[in-house]
C-alpha cells in the first residue's frame, strides 16, 4: 500500500504546497549565495565567486524541473486537463451526453434498486456479533422452520452443541385497549436472546436468563424506533409500562438502532420473554403444548467447530429430546414417526425473510431482466461512443500528428467515458433509492406490511460502482482503441466524409445493434408471459363474489367472555350486523377465502378406497347459515345449514364439487357420510352430507381445485376465540366500518377488531404477479426504446456515410422508394439475425420462470409471434425515419458538397 | 580545473544513502549544509553535483524518508531544514547493508584478480 501513501503525500503537498516553485527557488538561491560567500572567504573576487558557485550548482531551471518531476505532478496535471477537456466535450454535445447518462442511469438505477432488495432479504448478513457462527435448528432436511417450546427447553437445558442458544417467535401485540386494534411488531424471546446475539442495550438492560422462567414478571425490551416514536427517545422510558394485548409490561431496556430483530421483512417494536406467554392465553398456554410449533431455535456454534460437528452433537442427543417431548395425544403411528425425527442445522447468518423465500425466483428474475436492460443500455452507449469516435477521427489525427501519443489520446477518451459512467452512476443511485422504496411499497400489504432496511451497504455500492466502471472500460476502450488505430497521413489527406468509412467488413456497431434486438426480444417475450399470467389470474372465477364484501376479524381472546358464552355472543353480533342499514347479507365463519390461514384434515368418506392418505385430505371451514348466500357461492345440490343444525342434531357437512367428485364419483353425495377426527384429537365424528357447493378458491387464486368441506358453526361444541364476520353491502364497504364497530362494541367492548375489504384482500394476493408484470412491461418497453434509439443511430450514421453514393444513384434516376429500400435492407438483415438469436434465448429463458407463470406456456407460437411483430414494427419505424431523410436528399446539393 | 581533478563523482545510487547518513548524524540540515557536510567528511574527495541534491531531496520527501521544515540560518536567512523519519532511518540501514554486501563482493573479486 506504499503507493497509496505516496499518492496521499503527493496530493497533500499539491494542495497545501502551492508555493512549491518559490520555496524551491529560495532554497537554491540560498545554496548559491552561501557557496559564493564561502568562495569569497577563500579569497576569490565577488563576481568570480558567484559565477563559480553557479557553475558548481548546475542548471537551476533544469533542476527545478527535475524536482517537480520527482513528485509526478505532470501526471496529476494532465489528468486534470483530461477531466476539464472531457467535461467541455460532454457539455458541447448535450444530446449525446443526455442520452448516454440517461440510459446508464436507468440501467444502473434499476439494477441497484433490485439488487438492494435482493441484498436486504437474501444476501446481507445480520448486524449481530459474528453472524456466520449462527445456525438454525430444524427437524428434517427441508424441515420445519418452527419447533415447540418443550423441544426448546430441552435444547436450552442440554447445551452441549452450542456456545449459546436462543429461541424466538415473531408475533404482533395489540397496543389498543379494545375496539379497533393497533398492532406493534412483537417478538417472543428466550432469556439469552440478546446476549447470544451480542446485542447490548443502549439504555437500561436486556433480559437475563432467569427472566425467562415460568411465572416471570411481565417485562419488555423495546426497539430504538419504538422508543423514539412512543417515548421520544426519553431516558425516563425505562421503568414505564407498555400495554400489550391489555396487559402491562415493564420496560427494562432499549436496543440499539441497528438491531431490527432476525426477520428481514420487518423490524420489531417490543420483545417479551417466552415465559410470559401464559399471560395472554391463560388456561391454554402453548408452553407445554408438545404439538404447538411456533418457536425458531438458533444456536451459536462452538469456536473452531464446523456445522457438521455441531449437527452430530445435536443428533447424539436427539433421541433423548424427542422421547422427552413426545406428544401424548398423537396416534401410535404418529408417535413412532415423531421419534424417528432427526435434527438438521441451517446457516442463519442472513436471518429470515418470508419475502425472500416467497419472491426468490421473482427477485432473481427481475434481477436478470434489469441486468439485460443494463446490457442494452451499455450497447447503446458503446454505439454512441463508436459513432462519435469515428466522427472525431480527424480531431484525433490532428492531435496525434502534433505529437500526442496514442496512449494519451486513448486516455482522453477513457476519461470521457469514465465521466459519463460517473454521472450515470450518480443519477442511477438516486433513481435506485427512490425505486427500491417504491417497489417495497408496491409489495407491502395491510396484512404483511414490509419494512425492509434498504440502507446502502458497501456491497450494493461496490456492485454499482463496479458495474459503472466495467461499463466505462468495456464500452469506452474499444472505440478509443479503434479510433486511434489510423493511418495518420491518409486521414489527414482525405476529407472528413470519406474518412468516416469503416475499415473492414466486421462492424462492431452492427453487431451491437443485433445483440440489442435479441435482448429486447427476450424482455418483450418475458413481459408478454407475465402480462398473460396476470390476465389469466384476474380472469379466474374464485367461486365467490369479491365485490362489496367487508370482512370483520374479531378476536375474543382478551374479552371477558367465558367459552360456553361464545356461541351466543357470536350469534348476537351477527344478528346486530345483519340489521345494519346497507347490509344486504351477513354470515360468520372461522376462515375467509384468499387468506394465508387454513385447516385441513384426513377424512374417511363412506365407501371411498384411498390409494394414498393424501387422497383423503379435505380442507375445512366452519360457517354460519347464509355464508354461501352472502358470498354468492351457488349451492348446487341439497340445502344450506339452518338453525336446526344445532349441537344435538346429527353432524352435517356441505362439500364442494371437487370433494363430491373425488369421494363419491358421479353418484349423488347427499346423505353419504364422512368420518373425521375432531380437531386436536378426542372422539371421532361422523358427518352427514347435506349439500354440495360450487368450487371456491381457498388460499390462493392460482391454486388447483381443492376439496373443501364446510361444517356448521352451530355444531361447534367449543368455539374458539377468533371469528370472522362477512358482510355484503349495497354501499361502499368502508362506510360500513363505523356502524359495524359500534354494533360489536354494543355487545362487548373488549373484542379486538380488524376490518378488511375482500376485494383488496384478493387483489393483494395477486401482488407479486402484478408487480412482476408491471416491472417486466416497463423494462420491456425501456429495452424496446433503447433498441430503437440504437437502430435509429446506426441508420442515420449509414445515411451520412453513404450520402455520396445515394446522391449518385438518385442522379442516375433511382426512385425515392428504392433508396429507402436500399437503406432498410441492412436493417432488415440485422433485425433477422437479432430476432433469431432472441427467439432462441427466449425459449431457454422461459423455462427458468415457469414457477412464476399461470396458464401461459413459454414458447407458445402466438405469444412469440406477437413479441416479434411489436419489435419488428418498432425498429423498422426507428430505421425508416433516417432512411426517408436519405430519400429526400437533394442529389445536386449532395454531389456539389462532395 | 585542477581542483576538480582530485574530486570524484559520487557513485550512482548512493546519493540517498549519503544524504540520509548526514541527516542521521546531524539531526537536521539544510541543502547547502548537506552538500558541505558530505564534502567535509569525505575530506573533499567526494563531490556532490550540487544541484542534483534538490530533486533527490524532493523524491525523498515523497517517499516519506525525510520531513522538511522552514527555519532560520545563522546568517538570519530562511532555509528549509530536512530531518530523517523512522522510515528514512530504516532505509539508511537497508542501503548501508546492501552497499556493504556489494562492496565486499567487489572487494573480494579485486583481491582474487590482484593475486
Amino acid at each position: 500500500m506504499n503507493w497509496i501513501r505516496e499518492f496521499w503525500r503527493q496530493l497533500r503537498y499539491r494542495l497545501w504546497g502551492a508555493r512549491f516553485d518559490e520555496d524551491l527557488a529560495e532554497e537554491m538561491r540560498l545554496h548559491v549565495d552561501l557557496r559564493a560567500a564561502d568562495r569569497q572567504a577563500d579569497g576569490m573576487a565577488p563576481d568570480a565567486a558567484r559565477a563559480a558557485a553557479r557553475r558548481q550548482f548546475g542548471n537551476a531551471a533544469q533542476i527545478q524541473e527535475r524536482s517537480r518531476d520527482a513528485w509526478g505532478w505532470t501526471h496529476l496535471d494532465s489528468w486534470r486537463q483530461d477531466v476539464r477537456y472531457g467535461l467541455r466535450t460532454l457539455a458541447a454535445n448535450p444530446g449525446f451526453t443526455a442520452t448516454a447518462v440517461l440510459s446508464l442511469a436507468l440501467g444502473i438505477g434499476a439494477n441497484t434498486a433490485i439488487f438492494s432488495i435482493l441484498n436486504a432479504v437474501l444476501l446481507r448478513s445480520l448486524p449481530v456479533e459474528d453472524p456466520q457462527r449462527l445456525v438454525q435448528l430444524r427437524i428434517g432436511a427441508e424441515g420445519d422452520d418452527e419447533l415447540t417450546n418443550p423441544i426448546w427447553e430441552q435444547v436450552r437445558d442440554r447445551q452441549q452443541a452450542f456456545s449459546g442458544a436462543l429461541a424466538y417467535a415473531a408475533d404482533r401485540f395489540d397496543l389498543a385497549d379494545g375496539g379497533e386494534s393497533r398492532y406493534a411488531a412483537g417478538l417472543w424471546v428466550s432469556g439469552d436472546f440478546f446476549r447470544v446475539l451480542g446485542v447490548p442495550a443502549i439504555d437500561g438492560r436486556v433480559f437475563t436468563r432467569d427472566e425467562d422462567r415460568r411465572g416471570t414478571a411481565p417485562l419488555a425490551v423495546i426497539s430504538y424506533s419504538f422508543w423514539k416514536r412512543n417515548f421520544n427517545g426519553d431516558a425516563g422510558a425505562i421503568g414505564k409500562t407498555v400495554r400489550l394485548n391489555r396487559h402491562a409490561f415493564e420496560i427494562v431496556g432499549v436496543t440499539p438502532p441497528w438491531f431490527r430483530g432476525l426477520d428481514r421483512d420487518f423490524g420489531f417494536d417490543v420483545a417479551i420473554p417466552i415465559a410470559c406467554e401464559p399471560i395472554f392465553h391463560p388456561g391454554h398456554s402453548s408452553l407445554d403444548e408438545r404439538a404447538s410449533w411456533w418457536l425458531r431455535i438458533l444456536g451459536r456454534m462452538l469456536p473452531e467447530e464446523s456445522i457438521e460437528q455441531a449437527r452430530d452433537r445435536m443428533r447424539a442427543i436427539a433421541p433423548e429430546i424427542f422421547r422427552a417431548t413426545l406428544p401424548q395425544d398423537f396416534t401410535t403411528e404418529m408417535q413412532s414417526h415423531y421419534l424417528q425425527n432427526s435434527f438438521f442445522l441451517k446457516p442463519a447468518a442472513t436471518g429470515f425473510s418470508e419475502m425472500g423465500a416467497q419472491y426468490r425466483t421473482a427477485l432473481y428474475t427481475l434481477m436478470a431482466i434489469v441486468g439485460v436492460v443494463l446490457l442494452i443500455a451499455c450497447g447503446n452507449i458503446a454505439n454512441l461512443l463508436l459513432a462519435r469516435a469515428t466522427a472525431r477521427q480527424r480531431e484525433f489525427s490532428v492531435r496525434m500528428a502534433i505529437g500526442a501519443g496514442r496512449a494519451r489520446v486513448v486516455r482522453q477518451l477513457m476519461t470521457e467515458s469514465l465521466l459519463l459512467a460517473a454521472f450515470g452512476t450518480g443519477a442511477g443511485l438516486l433513481l435506485a433509492s427512490w425505486g427500491s422504496r417504491l417497489l417495497i411499497r408496491l409489495l407491502s400489504t395491510t396484512r404483511h406490511p414490509l419494512d425492509i432496511d434498504l440502507s446502502l451497504d458497501p456491497r450494493v455500492l461496490a456492485s454499482t460502482v463496479g458495474a459503472a466502471i466495467l461499463t466505462a472500460v468495456l464500452f469506452g476502450l474499444a472505440p478509443a482503441l479503434r479510433a486511434t488505430r489510423v493511418e495518420l497521413n491518409q486521414v489527414m489527406k482525405e476529407n472528413a466524409r470519406t474518412a468516416l468509412r469503416a475499415s473492414g467488413r466486421f462492424n462492431p456497431g452492427k453487431a451491437l445493434v443485433a445483440g440489442q434486438v435479441a435482448l429486447s426480444l427476450v424482455l418483450l417475450v418475458a413481459a408478454g408471459l407475465f402480462l398473460g399470467t396476470l390476465r389469466n389470474l384476474r380472469a379466474v372465477d374464485p367461486g365467490f363474489t369479491r365485490h362489496n364484501i367487508l370482512i370483520v376479524m374479531a378476536d375474543m381472546e382478551q374479552a371477558a367472555v367465558p367459552v360456553p358464552q361464545r356461541a351466543n355472543t357470536y350469534r348476537e353480533i351477527l344478528g346486530r350486523l345483519r340489521a345494519l342499514p346497507g347490509v344486504a347479507g351477513a354470515a360468520s365463519s372461522l376462515l375467509t377465502p384468499i387468506s394465508p390461514e387454513g385447516w385441513a384434515q384426513m377424512v374417511r368418506p363412506e365407501g371411498f378406497a384411498s390409494k394414498s392418505p393424501r387422497d383423503t385430505l379435505l380442507f375445512l371451514n366452519r360457517i354460519s347459515p347464509g355464508y354461501f348466500a352472502t358470498l354468492r357461492t351457488p349451492l348446487l345440490l341439497g340445502r344450506d345449514f339452518n338453525d336446526s343444525d344445532g349441537i344435538n342434531a346429527p353432524q352435517a357437512m356441505i362439500v364442494n364439487e371437487s370433494a363430491a367428485r373425488q369421494f363419491f364419483g358421479a353418484a349423488s353425495p347427499i346423505g353419504k357420510t364422512i368420518g373425521m377426527d375432531a380437531m386436536g384429537g378426542g372422539k371421532a365424528d361422523v358427518c352427514q352430507i347435506i349439500g354440495v357447493a360450487k368450487d371456491t378458491k381457498y388460499n390462493r387464486i392460482n391454486e388447483k381445485e381443492r376439496r373443501i368441506g364446510y361444517l356448521a358453526d352451530g355444531q361447534d361444541a367449543e368455539p374458539g376465540p377468533h371469528i370472522r364476520f362477512t358482510l355484503r353491502s349495497d354501499v361502499p364497504v368502508e362506510t360500513l366500518i363505523p356502524a359495524a364497530r359500534a354494533a360489536i362494541a354494543g355487545v362487548n367492548r373488549g373484542i379486538s377488531l380488524e376490518f378488511r375489504n375482500l376485494e383488496s384482500q384478493v387483489s393483494e394476493s395477486l401482488l407479486l404477479p402484478r408487480t412482476v408484470a408491471l416491472l417486466s412491461s416497463i423494462f420491456g418497453a425501456l429495452a424496446l426504446l433503447l433498441a430503437m434509439v440504437g437502430l435509429y443511430g446506426i441508420t442515420s450514421y449509414a445515411v451520412t456515410r453513404r450520402k455520396g453514393e445515394i446522391a449518385i444513384r438518385m442522379a442516375l434516376g433511382a426512385a425515392r422508394a428504392s433508396v429507402v429500400r436500399l437503406m432498410l435492407r441492412d436493417v432488415v438483415v440485422l433485425l433477422a439475425i437479432g430476432i433469431a438469436a432472441g427467439l432462441a434465448a427466449s425459449l431457454a429463458a422461459g423455462r427458468l420462470v415457469t414457477s412464476l407463470l399461470f396458464g401461459v406456456r413459454p414458447g407458445a407460437p402466438l405469444q412469440l409471434a406477437g413479441a416479434v411483430l411489436i419489435l419488428a414494427a418498432a425498429t423498422i419505424v426507428a430505421a425508416y425515419v433516417p432512411a426517408r431523410r436519405a430519400a429526400r436528399l437533394d442529389p445536386m446539393a449532395a454531389l456539389r458538397e462532395e | 580545473m585542477a581542483e576538480n581533478a582530485r574530486r570524484d563523482e559520487i557513485p550512482p545510487g548512493t546519493l540517498y544513502m549519503l544524504i540520509l547518513k548526514m541527516l542521521a548524524r546531524h539531526g537536521q540540515l539544510h541543502g547547502y549544509e548537506i552538500a558541505s557536510a558530505i564534502q567535509e567528511v569525505s575530506d573533499d574527495v567526494l563531490q556532490v553535483e550540487e544541484g542534483s541534491l534538490y530533486p533527490a531531496l524532493q523524491r525523498m520527501l515523497l517517499k516519506g524518508w525525510v520531513t522538511a521544515e522552514w527555519g532560520v540560518t545563522a546568517g538570519n536567512r530562511r532555509a528549509r531544514y530536512y530531518r530523517p523519519t523512522a522510515a528514512g532511518r530504516k532505509q539508511l540501514m537497508a542501503e548501508v547493508d546492501q552497499y556493504r554486501r556489494v562492496n565486499g563482493a567487489i572487494h573480494k573479486i579485486l583481491q582474487i584478480a590482484g593475486r
